[in-house]
């Protein structure tokens, strides 16, 4: 009696040949972009979505094609930050056109087409049971944005990841077959909670052949524009997990960028602050990472600036 | 999935497949030796793991299928057209007081926005067509909402 590989085809249902269809698309559609970059942590709060923003901004603010992709489907954030809630989205002849903030960042987020009253929905044969497909659907969607929108030739794409070790690992399975152009960065704060979170995740990175530029230490101290001055917000021991990465920089938190966030006005020209040059520092160390990681690239990216 | 008709040492060919009810798909396979068939009726669990890869169970869609689904999925559930006959019309939103056309060409370039956020991206447009004077979407339209929003 024949086995199943002694049957050519697949009987008709043609899942795989829809799959195969589908990671084809996804390449095209990614086929101009130079630089895939998951910002991840593993921990929740700690500052992702802004420093994604921000740093998009200051290497956009560099000359660089910036494009942002809100991977929180299920709590979206950039859409409010980068100031393109409500956006359209509107079909050209093959893909569709992304919504733009007013730096030039192309951005794709769930935000701009779902209010934040809502959640995300996704209907079910199986009577709910969510636990048991609704990341398959999630990273199924991931694919859908990824085929369908007209991501063109940007220097970076920025993926906001959602929380979650074990989801920073699959989005890393998720961009395999676009390695090597793909890079990871963790934001931490500094608290020892955090740091032992994305210590977990840096280990998980570490499992497989994925390549972590370095962390981020976000609200690192808060900025007192009363007294000009950046004061502590977490006691630091010495015994805080250690991160077995480099670290790119440390960035305030300042209430003001905080503002403009929520606002949706991007920080298209940083001030001379402490974050401001703490950003603009941590931008610069990115592009150096990544630049010497691509030294084979045909076009250096520093030629951009 | 494969069907092997065991007499006939043959692989089975889909033949049909039903839209769901409650959660169950109908898909029928035969033989082609002997004729025989046999149907396989997924479970929920089933049914939903396909669904969740995003892809749809037997042949390809003709283009006019596909054109007809991107006019009717103007408020479905996410994905809802990835398994034949799952469509969901019941979220429909409110309609607007004058209607508004799309041509074909059009329609069409719908078809290439995502399912989940067609029906979103049909009323903006259309609400860029009104505040423009248009009743009628088509390519011109198209082009001029990228123009004015700068894409």
């Amino acid at each position: 009696m024949k086995g199943y590989h002694d049957i050519v085809g697949d009987g008709g249902s043609r899942i795989l040949e829809q799959v195969a269809e589908q990671r084809s698309r996804i390449a095209d559609g990614l086929a101009g972009v130079r630089h895939l970059l998951a910002v991840g942590s593993g921990k929740g709060g700690v500052g992702k979505s802004t420093l994604t923003l921000h740093l998009a901004g200051a290497l956009r603010a560099r000359g660089l094609r910036i494009a942002i992709l809100d991977a929180d489907f299920n709590g979206p954030s950039q859409a409010r930050m980068a100031g393109v809630q409500g956006a359209l989205f509107v079909p050209g002849a093959h893909k569709v056109a992304l919504p733009r903030a007013s730096n030039g960042i192309a951005v794709f987020s769930m935000g701009s087409v779902i209010p934040e009253s809502t959640a995300l929905d996704f209907e079910s044969a199986a009577s709910g049971e969510s636990h048991t497909w609704r990341a398959t659907r999630e990273f199924a969607l991931l694919g859908e944005i990824l085929a369908s929108f007209e991501w063109g030739a940007l220097d970076v794409l920025m993926f906001d990841l959602p929380p979650g070790a074990e989801r920073t690992v699959q989005y890393a399975d998720f961009l395999d077959p676009f390695k090597p152009r793909v890079s990871f960065v963790l934001v931490t704060i500094p608290s020892e909670v955090a740091r032992g979170v994305v210590a977990r995740s840096v280990a998980a990175l570490s499992k497989g052949p994925n390549r972590v530029l370095g962390y981020v230490e976000n609200m690192s101290g808060y900025y007192c524009r009363d007294c000009n001055a950046v004061k502590p917000l977490f006691n630091v021991s010495q015994g805080r997990p250690a991160l077995q990465i480099p670290c790119l920089g440390t960035v305030p938190f300042d209430p003001e960028l905080a503002r403009h966030c929520d606002q949706g006005v991007p920080f298209t020209e940083l001030p001379d602050t402490p974050v401001g040059r703490a950003l603009d520092h941590v931008a610069q160390q990115l592009l150096d990472t990544l630049e010497s990681r691509s030294h084979s690239d045909e076009v250096s990216l520093r030629t951009l600036r | 999935m494969k069907f092997l008709c065991v007499p006939c040492d043959s692989p089975m060919k889909l033949q049909t497949v039903g839209p769901p009810e409650r959660g169950s798909l109908s898909i029928v396979y035969s033989c082609p030796e002997c004729g025989y068939e046999i149907a396989m009726l997924t479970n929920a669990y089933e049914t939903q793991a396909v669904q969740s890869l995003g892809v749809r169970i037997g042949p390809e869609k003709s283009v006019a299928e596909a054109s007809a689904d991107a006019g009717s999925a103007a408020g479905g559930c996410p994905f809802s057209a990835m398994i034949p006959g799952t469509q969901d019309s019941q979220r429909r939103e409110a309609p607007d007081p004058v209607p508004v056309r799309w041509t074909a060409a059009a329609e069409a370039r719908l078809a290439n926005v995502p399912e989940f956020v067609r029906p979103m991206a049909r009323a903006g447009i259309e609400r860029f067509a009104r505040d423009n004077g248009s009743l009628e979407v088509d390519e011109k339209i198209l082009d001029a909402a990228r123009e004015f929003f700068g894409m």
